[in-house]
């Protein structure tokens, strides 16, 4: 169900967060695996604007304001699409 | 209705990590409850009085900062479940004072709303708006109070801001709880709650639309460097060192001048005799020879305390998950760790945030190889001894260094054998952290800390150390012998005791009174300096001109029956080894069996750690033998 709803979104926006690069903005469109909830509770939200800070082992993103760390397991699952 | 006579009402501040709740909970009682700025200071529940403005008694938890009240980690669930009134020993809130950090209302609404829909009476705390309105935000308290049904109060707990307001909104009767004003005729999903707070946040905490390139970003570019940050790591990490030994110098020379001029009065007004002895050796030596660091220990208490209120520590757990990863453990695991540096008790209850079970117990057990302030005492008697006094400050600080880096590198090892042994996660647990904005640091907070800190040392040499140097005193003095000196000693009890142990001590390079100064360490590891200046007093005997000369004077005089000097560097490494691997503290054990629920688990843990150090040092001083040294 949720890999359809990224389908949806078109081969611009299907991509994860670890496919971002540094320093640019997106917004995030589905959330899918097993760290969801745990990501929903740091800020991770659908429809929520990221930026993604630095790449890397753990890449760094700006949630709200907020400087957020998260493992590329866990960036492999926040499907995003770019801000137009 | 609440009488005077009925048990205080209590209120819990819950909230996100890292949000201010134990700043507001100290503001609030008065407590000097320990605060920090990364995610997980506070692991277990804190409680607390305070009065409404009309003079009710109220009781205050302050609880375990947590994401949601899904709780996956252990810190996290006591605050769930303190909050559902299913932990023993409280009572159910009867109010809840959700602490929000202002610049990050879209994240933090979430809780807020999940402890609402549990109908229980809320009071919002909007923390750190000053940081939020500095950021550009715009928020609107009043806007909402509106929407949510809820009284929010704006304020700023490290300045005592808005506590005044708090209070009034704590008066009796408490505000009814919350109808779920999200919920216009809608299921309560999660979903729902998110649109809510989207719609809340355009009109009451409207944020500027560009990402703003803040100071944090661009320190972080160099602090969170592939290669620049650890460059970083290590030159403030070596720069503490360095401060310690050179800034705690100073001090140090008037505590031994006024140890000397105080036992120099007392022996000129007393006559020679067991009393004076008592007093002289057995006291001041004892108790002196642990005091005269308390420099040290203030300014490392100090240090961690600027890491700690800094926010570096969160950056410092980010480099780190990469170094730790390869031991089978987290980035998490290492602030647990860096609080064993000050205290393995606290480091050891900090392995709470730790997600997971097997992870969180590898991290338990080699925790207490993070060198801990009470090793402090005896690495500054033997380091100066090693390198000779006059060696730079920075030649020592580099000593000090290698010994903290030893017990780190030896502890990941163990980490990933312990780790092996325990097996994989059965789900898998990963790396997610808050890096929280740098701030000045809390000065008041790190005074009142260092101070408490300091006079709790005090307090140990005053009592502990105190009872014991007398007792260590009267076994090194009785029964008596005939002669002076070194035979008055053979024929004590703890000269007995010494020639008993040194045989087993020998290969390890110490003698009999060196081993026995160890054994007693057991009780305390700093009861090791008081043993020594007890045990070596003998020393310092010459005929007539008996001069009064610090513990480290004497112990570089000291030789073996055949003469060879005791303390040669091959020793004195040994026994440094021996101390960055012994597991000398009770109190310890007794945490490590709580919170890993087995004294199997502590048991194993002093076994091994006795054993690793006997080993240790037996294999440095034999093979530093064997190459000449």
């Amino acid at each position: 169900m949720e890999h359809s709803l990224a389908a949806d979104f078109g081969n611009e926006s299907a991509m994860t967060l670890n496919q971002v690069g540094v320093g640019r903005d997106v917004r995030i469109r589905v959330l899918r695996g097993p760290g969801c909830d745990r990501l929903r509770d740091l800020g991770f939200c659908e429809q929520v604007q990221v930026r993604k800070l630095t790449g890397g082992r753990n890449p760094i993103c700006s949630v709200c304001g907020t400087r957020l760390a998260i493992s590329r397991e866990l960036a492999e699952q926040v499907l995003v699409a770019p801000m137009h | 209705m609440h009488t005077a006579s009925d048990s205080p009402s209590t209120i819990a501040l819950i909230g996100n990590p890292n949000t201010g709740k134990t700043t507001l909970f100290n503001a609030l009682t008065g407590a000097n409850a320990k605060v920090g700025n990364y995610s997980g200071v506070t692991v277990e529940i804190k409680s607390g009085e305070t009065f409404t403005p009309h003079g009710k008694k109220l009781r205050v938890l302050d609880l375990p900062g947590c994401y949601s009240l899904r709780a996956p980690s252990p810190d996290e669930q006591v605050a769930v479940d303190a909050l559902k009134g299913d932990l023993t020993g409280y009572a159910k809130p009867d109010l809840v004072v959700c602490v929000l950090d202002a610049s990050n209302l879209e994240r933090h609404l979430q809780l807020a709303l999940q402890v609402m829909a549990l109908k229980i009476p809320t009071i919002l705390a909007l923390n750190m708006v000053d940081m939020a309105e500095k950021s550009g935000l715009r928020l609107d308290p009043a806007k909402l109070s509106e929407e949510l049904g809820v009284p929010v109060v704006p304020m700023q707990a490290r300045a005592g801001k808005g506590i005044i307001e708090l209070k009034q909104a704590l008066r009796f009767p408490f505000p009814t709880a919350a109808h779920a004003t999200w919920l216009p005729g809608t299921d309560d999903t999660e979903d729902t709650r998110r649109t809510f707070i989207r719609k809340l946040c355009e009109l009451a905490a409207r944020r500027p639309d560009a990402h703003q390139l803040t100071f944090a970003d661009q320190l972080d570019d160099w602090l969170l460097h592939p290669v620049w940050g650890w460059v970083a790591f290590f030159a403030i990490m070596f720069a503490v060192f360095w401060g310690i030994f050179s800034f705690a110098r100073i001090p140090m020379g008037w505590i031994e001048s006024a140890q000397g001029a105080v036992a120099g009065g007392v022996e000129s007004l007393m006559p020679a005799g067991d009393l004076r002895s008592l007093l002289v050796d057995g006291v001041l030596g004892g108790v002196g020879g642990v005091v005269v660091f308390l420099p040290q220990i203030v300014l490392l208490f100090f240090f961690i305390g600027l890491l700690e209120s800094s926010g570096y520590m969160a950056r410092a757990a980010y480099l780190m998950d990469g170094v730790m990863a390869r031991t089978g453990l987290s980035g998490k695991a290492f602030l647990p760790l860096f609080s064993s540096y000050a205290c393995a008790i606290p480091g050891v209850m900090a392995t709470r945030t730790i997600d997971s079970a097997k992870e969180r117990l590898a991290t338990i057990f080699i925790a207490p190889w993070m060198s801990c302030s009470a090793r402090l005492p005896v690495y500054f008697l033997i380091v100066p001894l090693l390198l000779h006094e006059n060696e730079g400050s920075w030649k020592q600080a580099f000593v000090l260094f290698a010994i903290y880096t030893l017990g780190t590198l030896s502890a990941f090892v163990v980490a990933r054998v312990v780790r092996g042994k325990l097996g994989p996660d059965p789900t898998a647990h990963h790396f997610m952290l808050e890096l929280p904005p740098y701030r000045w640091p809390q000065w008041s907070y790190i005074c009142r800390h260092v101070l408490e800190r300091g006079g709790s040392f005090v307090a140990k040499a005053g009592t502990l150390i105190l009872g014991l140097s007398i007792l260590l005193w009267a076994l090194s003095t009785y029964p008596k012998a005939d002669g002076d000196g070194e035979d008055a000693l053979a024929a004590s009890a703890l000269g007995r005791l010494g020639t008993v142990i040194e045989p087993v001590m020998k290969p390890l390079g110490f003698d009999g009174r060196v081993g026995t100064a160890i054994l007693t360490s057991f009780a305390a590891r700093e009861i090791f300096n008081s043993s020594m200046a007890v045990l070596f007093r003998v020393d310092k005997v010459d005929g007539d001109e008996e001069t009064r000369s610090s513990l480290r004077d004497r112990l570089a005089l000291a030789k073996w029956p055949d003469g060879r000097p005791l303390f040669t560097p091959l020793s004195m490494i040994s026994l440094l080894v021996f101390y960055i691997y012994a597991l000398q503290c009770l109190p310890t054990s007794v945490v490590v069996a709580k919170e890993a629920g087995s004294w199997k688990w502590a048991l194993a843990q002093l076994a091994f750690m006795t054993g690793f150090a006997y080993a240790a040092s037996l294999c440095v001083f034999q093979a530093g033998k064997l190459l000449g040294f």
